[in-house]
């Protein structure tokens, strides 16, 4: 395939792997590369020192392009961007934050910066100060999305910027990307999708509902993370909706964020403080979510354990690899032109 | 040319339906659509008699020869009966209306099995508008024609599944064999391509409509469309288990709050008056009642005319898509 993503980052599908916690890890990054698509490592719950061990082991798995995320409103996300441009990793994707000295240390080395954006007004700021393309989060996707869907997203932000629009929330086959294509995007992101493949390490328990949940099968709230977040309908997903944030357990929670991203509680803690109580509480509300989304991609714990996913997962019917997946699209795409084709003759 | 299932079924040029919307929906509009090459909309819910509602009919027909589709909400109302709705019914069959776009509740569930072949008698195209893979396939069942798959952008009622068009149109369409029609999100050549690339025969639009010379409502409203952003409007009504999507507003912000409290059916009935829309649409005044719009206003940017509206609609759509077959066989 051939798009402005396709031929600024080097890669033969425009087809992006989500940095997923837990799931976005060097093998799933480098599978993705290898099938042709462009991978993201999820950093959110490494530690600088992991994150370095993470490229290098990307790198000893692929020689094609890959990416690395940071979710600038977490404890140690600019440390790990900081490790990223030191790799000159080849594409950074921030969100939840402003990234602008990001893109400046990147285009130092001829690396590329992804922007996660949910409205026009962020994703022309992005634009504004140097990032080489946004990617548009609609309202179907897994876990952060805004009330916009895809639909209307897409085609607003490729009209107003200059910069390619890859496009999340709503795709996982070959007619979601013919759309997005249709809409104006450059690409797709996709998570939820890649999430149930075979090369894909979470947890089997989570990737067979993902197969047998339906596209109504999703909650919608501010109640997991203290943000809108989208999650599979689970009893355990039910129920931290229905207790919503839990301070005592907030801190408990953050303790094992701090040892597991390997930052010493006391620097966390007054990082934390001193970042203002909304933050503090927005932190303390993601410390819980966190370790409940750890649960689940990891140990496969339907009872307490919440996942993000997408409506898309009532379209996911089979584990396919991600080779098979994404020749399949393309295929499928095709096939959806050329009936569209048909029809308009 | 335009070759879909919804074109060849009523004979029309382009695939573009518009959505039912109550005080705007009348015959100058309505008239306007198909004589443009779409399918124009005649809201039942405006006319309260028989007699007042055949006149609509035949004010119609005197200003267009092409076809035209019948909204009928079946939905309970302070001011439209179950006796309303049987009437609409016996007069769309009286009058071999072409299509009629029904929502709420399943026909066969209101008006008996003995309505749906009524109307197919009289050779009238059933739709149902859904927000959910189940509905469709019930319309299936009971035969009809095809179905509107409803995303959660729309404005209006949606469907408490809450699933966007970009999911839900793909969904339906690989479970049902008759036609879908795409509706919530479009405005555009674009949006109007990516329905049809996710399999939809054809597409319904609503909002988009109330911004073109021929809608009869006050200029402010237009304007006030042209102004706002996708991100404006908000989902009001959950918690009495009839949500809609409406421009955000001083009044929806009351009817959030009260929501928000818990305040019952009774504290919201003056706010959500149909009446008081009715005046809304007249005055200009968005902050009066509630008005019902879709996402899609997002990618509202003029007032055209219905006809210059859908020809560049259609030559975009084909312009989108050559681009997208061009990206994937690169």
């Amino acid at each position: 395939m051939k798009t402005r993503i396709t031929e600024m980052v080097g890669i033969k599908y425009p087809m992006v792997l989500s940095g997923m916690s837990w799931i976005s890890t060097p093998k799933m990054v480098a599978a993705v590369s290898n099938a042709g698509g462009l991978g993201i490592l999820a950093t959110g719950p490494l530690g600088s020192a992991q994150t370095l061990e993470a490229i290098r082991e990307i790198r000893k798995l692929t020689d094609k392009p890959f990416g690395a995320n940071a979710t600038l409103m977490f404890p140690g996300a600019a440390d790990n961007a900081k490790v990223l441009l030191q790799e000159k990793v080849p594409v950074i994707n921030f969100a939840l934050g402003k990234g602008d000295w990001i893109v400046k240390e990147a285009h130092k080395y001829g690396g590329k910066v992804f922007a996660t954006v949910v409205n026009v007004r962020h994703a022309k700021r992005a634009q504004d100060y140097g990032c080489d393309a946004v990617i548009a989060t609609g309202q179907e996707a897994a876990a952060h999305g805004e009330d916009v869907t895809s639909l209307v997203l897409v085609p607003h932000l490729a009209e107003n910027l200059k910069i390619p629009v890859i496009a999340a929330g709503g795709f996982g086959d070959g007619r979601g990307l013919a759309a997005a294509l249709a809409l104006g995007a450059e690409g797709i992101a996709m998570g939820t999708r890649l999430m149930a493949t075979k090369e894909s390490p979470l947890h089997d328990n989570y990737k067979k509902l993902t197969v047998e949940k339906e596209v109504y099968d999703t909650l919608f709230s501010k109640r997991f993370d203290g943000i809108l977040c989208r999650v599979m309908k689970t009893d355990g997903a039910e129920r931290a909706i229905k207790r919503g944030l839990n301070l005592p357990a907030a801190f408990i929670n953050s303790q094992e964020i701090a040892k597991q991203v390997n930052i010493p509680y006391f620097k966390l803690f007054l990082g934390v403080l001193a970042s203002g109580w909304a933050n503090a509480k927005q932190l303390a509300f993601m410390a819980n979510a966190f370790k409940t989304f750890n649960l689940a991609t990891e140990f496969g714990d339907t009872k307490t354990g919440v996942l993000p996913v997408g409506q898309v997962q009532g379209l996911i019917h089979d584990q396919p690899t991600v080779a098979e997946l994404f020749e399949r699209m393309v295929a499928e795409a095709q096939k959806a032109q050329a009936k569209v084709n048909a029809a308009l003759s | 040319m335009y070759n879909t299932a919804i074109t060849k079924m009523f004979g029309i040029k382009y695939p573009i339906i518009c959505g039912a919307m109550m005080w705007l929906c009348k015959p100058n509009l309505c008239a306007a659509v198909s004589n443009a090459g779409g399918m124009g909309n005649l809201t039942a819910g405006n006319y309260e008699t028989a007699d007042e509602f055949r006149a609509a009919i035949r004010e119609t027909r005197k200003l267009t020869k092409n076809p035209f589709m019948v909204a009928i909400t079946l939905l309970p109302s302070v001011r439209i009966t179950p006796e309303h709705h049987k009437m609409y019914v016996k007069v769309c069959a009286e009058e071999k209306i072409d299509g009629i776009e029904f929502s709420g509740t399943p026909l066969d569930k209101v008006a008996g099995m003995a309505a749906v072949e009524m109307l197919k008698k009289a050779g009238v195209k059933m739709f149902h508008k859904v927000g959910a893979l189940r509905h469709a396939q019930h319309a299936e069942k009971i035969g009809f024609d095809g179905v509107y798959a409803a995303g959660i952008e729309e404005g209006g009622h949606p469907l408490s599944d809450d699933v966007t068009s970009m999911v839900l149109t793909p969904k339906i369409v690989s479970s049902v064999k008759i036609p879908v029609v795409t509706v919530g999100g479009i405005a555009d050549g674009r949006t109007m391509a990516a329905a049809l690339a996710l399999g939809a025969q054809g597409v319904m639009m609503a909002s988009r409509f109330i911004a073109t010379k021929e809608c009869e409502v006050h200029e402010n409203i237009k304007q006030e469309l042209i102004r706002r952003q996708e991100f404006e409007t908000v989902i009001y009504g959950k918690s009495i288990g009839l949500q809609g999507r409406g421009l955000k507003s001083k009044v929806l912000e009351e009817v959030l709050a009260i929501e928000e409290r818990h305040g019952g059916f009774e504290e919201l009935i003056p706010l959500l008056s149909g009446q008081k829309v009715k005046e809304a649409w007249e005055t200009g005044d968005v902050n009066y009642a509630p008005l019902m719009v879709g996402q899609s206003i997002g990618l509202i940017n003029d007032i055209p005319t219905c006809k210059e509206l859908m020809e560049r609609m259609a030559a975009q759509a084909c312009e989108s898509l050559a681009k997208a077959s061009k990206a994937c066989n690169g």
